[in-house]
């Protein structure tokens, strides 16, 4: 018997009843099985979700059937749908209860009037699983954002559910504690047999682990298979979507390969490679790109900037020096807390170094009457602390009164068709240009970008490198801080490598990517061995077809 | 030696009982702070307050003590001025007699209040939020739930504040300049926070209800358990507490200020039991923590 039997579901909401959210979707998911849900956002699968769920099923007109276990899901009560459907959000803040680690770990079991010793052997055994123990007496506010979101997977999984839904989990994780995530998501799935249904832009993550890929469109499932199959249905779609598929996949198909044997990882895509080339001289143009030199007139300057943020905290930054040429989309790539966003704050003289100098346009920051009036602006990595108003238009116009200029920087960020709506409305891809408008009107020169990829799928990580492109061709400098390999390598113009408070090594994105083995481009990772200068899947479809592969 | 700083409350016995036994007991060490106004129970109480605070905080814990002599001086000192009741007269001030009696009362007054400060210092490091939201989970669930969500939410909100006010920074919004700018600055922030608390109160409520919240009678996850050396503790401090109330009822903390000075004297075997099961009651919390640090020298000075 099917887990979850979807018949004929339609849905819209009561504010557009013409606009189907959901249009005739038939879905059945089996007991064990691991199905990942995909599509542009706005394609409905968040609504689609949350009609699994009963009290999180949104109002408005509805037609068709949900069966859950076989019988109608209305009929299965508050208490039972607690216990049995796990639903994991995206928000990892917002959806924390409590404020101890070990309250939020037995929120769900107290809801479910569980006794004392039922409690404390399953809160025992989630911390057991997921490695909770050593913060186990925290407040939940110490937390990253990596372990709150795994703290409230373990208190859902604390009610031992047999479904687990999850609505883009990592969106607001860093690669790292998203991969984490999602390895134990799929621990869940095979070693407890689970049935788990995700939502997740993070597809090369997720599509090698999952049974089964849905793809949605405009409330429709236009797909549903093997997420090889899937693969190819979308190219021969020539589906926007296609741009979201593993890069192995991506360069498979890209290269005018057919077939069965499409690489999904990077593993599968290393031997397919090194099939085709077995017994041939492959000819690999070198990279073309100049090396970097340290520009004589920099946009943007630091020398030897320290900062700790009390007198007996330790070094944040230990002396970052770099220089970024003008007009240049400067990259600065590294791991978690190493102090990428400190830097940023630092030259925005949030955070005041206590030793050495930051040179904007060759003149000390601190010097600047009107530092954030026409030179220097930022982007902070949540948006929505930029949000104040009620309508993106009152946003815009906070900043500038005159409305033609209003309608050109909406333009150059793509959001005219949305000066209307309300701030929190938006998509995070949205969100994130609207609030990019705002910080563009005040015509700053260098731009500070803190993750501005995060959150985003690929469709609006092209839209957002489309528009940055624009503004460097105005001559704005921007510096990004990122954890987006992929968009960094594709995009930037340098690239630096951000460890330990420290800025190690800057190049231009091909010699930077092609030096490094792990902190590199999954293109670079699957076609080194035959390729080493190509990082992006562009390069290695264009090296294969001059090689006729 | 037993000065000696801990950092952290988990290395005070007392503050590893049960939240009930710690509650407890600085309630009724705080109400009959209040209600014994005799000068010798009194001095007993901020002896003991400071010697435990002491024991909590360490080195770090003479700047408050200390600081409660000058506030015992001032408040004791000050009484008198304001209040020119009793018979013997010391001298004169502004025309208005300076008394003994009063000067007296105003000592105790002030020693009460010293002592209360100390006690509830003493409070705030052993009974931490979570301890005192886990005590009356039981009693008032309803209520301890949402106390458990403030306690998350004010640290969440003052961080967000920060981060949009940042935010503004980077785009020249500072809210700096003149008095009205601020102003205006400020409403801005408070204004963005609301919108930015309700959109996150929205997804609380839906991942409580997610987690079955309204499903049924709940039940509380008890972090704390009560354990035989609780009991005994609790014992011990309901026993030393009985036998001072029991003297108290039967005289032997009557003091009578003005117009002249009736004080009960510590005389006779019930007096004198009254103030060592007093002093016993407010030093048991001290003595755990001494015995704790001479046990585990001794162990360590064994190997």
């Amino acid at each position: 018997m099917a887990h979850f039997d979807i018949r004929h579901l339609t849905f819209s909401y009561p504010t557009a009843p013409d606009r189907r959210c959901l249009d005739d979707v038939c879905l059945t998911v089996e007991k064990g099985e691991y199905v990942a849900l995909c599509g542009k956002s706005g394609s409905g699968k968040t609504t689609l979700l949350r009609h699994l769920k009963s009290v999180l099923t949104p109002h408005g007109i509805r037609s068709g059937d949900i069966l859950f276990d076989g019988k109608p899901l209305a009929q299965a009560d508050l208490r039972e749908q607690s216990a049995r459907i796990g639903y994991v959000m995206q928000n990892p803040d917002s959806q924390i209860v409590t404020d101890k680690v070990w309250h939020e770990l037995a929120f769900g079991l107290e809801s479910l009037g569980c006794d004392q010793k039922v409690m404390r052997l399953r809160v025992a055994e989630m911390a057991n699983y997921f490695g909770i123990q050593s913060w186990f007496h925290r407040d939940v506010a110490e937390l990253s954002g990596g372990q709150k979101q795994l703290l409230n997977l373990a208190s859902i999984m604390a009610m031992q559910p047999d479904v687990l839904i999850l609505d883009e989990p990592t969106s607001q994780l860093d690669p790292i504690a998203a991969s984490d995530f999602l390895n134990t998501v799929r621990k869940i799935n095979r070693e407890l047999g689970t049935t788990v249904l995700i939502t997740e832009h993070r597809l090369e993550d997720i599509f090698h682990a999952a049974d089964r890929v849905v793809v949605m469109d405009e409330g429709r499932i236009v797909a549903a298979a093997a997420p090889k199959e899937v693969g190819a249905a979308l190219y021969a779609r020539q589906d926007d979507l296609f741009a979201a598929m593993p890069a192995p996949m991506r360069i498979f198909y890209g290269t005018g390969h057919q077939g069965a044997d499409c690489p999904l990882t990077v593993r599968e895509g290393r031997s397919w490679l090194s099939a085709m080339a077995e017994g041939r001289v492959l000819h690999d143009t070198p990279g073309e790109e100049a090396p970097y030199e340290e520009p004589e007139d920099p946009a943007l300057q630091l020398k030897e900037v320290w900062f700790r943020y009390e007198k007996d905290s330790p070094d944040i930054l230990k002396g970052v020096s770099f220089s970024v040429p003008r007009g240049s989309l400067f990259a600065i790539v590294g791991g978690n807390g190493t102090g990428k966003s400190t830097t940023l704050k630092a030259i925005c003289g949030i955070c005041r170094p206590y030793r050495g100098k930051v040179l904007i346009d060759g003149k000390p920051a601190a010097r600047y009457k009107d530092l954030f009036r026409g030179n220097l602006a930022m982007l902070p990595q949540d948006p929505q602390s930029l949000f104040v108003k009620k309508t993106v238009r009152e946003e815009l116009g906070e900043m500038c009164r005159d409305t033609a200029q209003i309608a050109a920087i909406a333009e150059t960020c793509e959001i005219t068709h949305l000066l209307d709506s309300h701030p929190y409305d938006l998509s995070g891809g949205e969100q994130q240009r609207a609030a990019l408008a705002k910080v563009l009107l005040t015509k700053p020169r260098l731009l500070l970008l803190d993750e501005p990829t995060k959150g985003l799928d690929s469709f609006f990580k092209r839209k957002l490198a489309r528009v940055l492109r624009r503004l460097q061709g105005g001559g704005v400098t921007v510096v990004m801080v990122s954890h987006d390999v992929e968009f960094c390598a594709e995009n930037a113009d340098l690239v630096s490598m951000f460890f330990d408070g420290q800025l190690l090594t800057t190049n231009t994105p091909r010699r930077f990517f092609a030096r490094n083995s792990f902190y590199t481009t999954a293109a670079n990772r699957m076609s080194r061995h035959l390729f080493p200068g190509a990082v992006t899947a562009e390069h290695v479809m264009a090296l294969l077809k001059e090689n006729n592969l | 030696m037993w000065v000696g700083a801990c950092i952290d409350m988990r290395y005070d016995a007392f503050s590893r009982c049960h939240p009930a036994v710690n509650f407890g007991f600085f309630a009724i060490a705080i109400v009959l702070s209040v209600i014994l106004v005799h000068p010798a129970y009194l001095a007993v109480s901020a002896v003991c307050a400071a010697a435990y605070y002491l024991a909590l905080k360490g080195y770090k814990g003479w700047k408050a003590v200390l600081g409660m002599i000058p506030l015992f001086f001032v408040v004791a000192l000050l009484n008198p001025l304001f209040n020119a009741m009793g018979d013997t007269v010391l001298f004169s001030l502004f025309g208005r007699p300076f008394t003994y009696e009063s000067l007296v009362y105003g000592a105790c007054i002030a020693a009460m209040l010293v002592s209360v400060l100390l006690w509830f210092l003493c409070y705030g490091a052993v009974m931490t939020s979570d301890k005192f939201t886990s005590l009356f989970a039981n009693v008032i669930p309803a209520l301890s739930l949402i106390l458990v969500m403030v306690l998350r939410l004010v640290p969440s909100y003052g961080k967000k504040a920060r981060q949009i006010s940042g935010a503004r920074q980077c785009i020249g919004k500072s809210g700096s300049g003149t008095k009205r700018e601020k102003l205006q600055g400020g409403i801005t922030v408070l204004s963005a926070l609301t919108g930015w608390a309700l959109e996150g109160s929205v997804v609380t409520a839906d991942s409580m209800r997610a987690r079955g919240y309204g499903a049924g009678k709940r039940t509380t996850f008890q972090v704390y358990r009560l354990t035989l050396q609780d009991g005994v503790i609790a014992l011990l401090l309901l026993l030393f507490a009985a036998v001072t109330i029991a003297a108290a009822a039967a005289g032997a903390a009557q003091a009578a200020f003005l117009p002249s000075l009736h004080i009960a004297p510590v005389r006779g075997a019930l007096s004198v039991s009254g103030l060592g099961a007093w002093g016993l009651f407010l030093l048991l919390p001290t003595l755990l923590h001494l015995r704790e640090v001479i046990l585990w020298h001794t162990l360590t000075s064994d190997i």
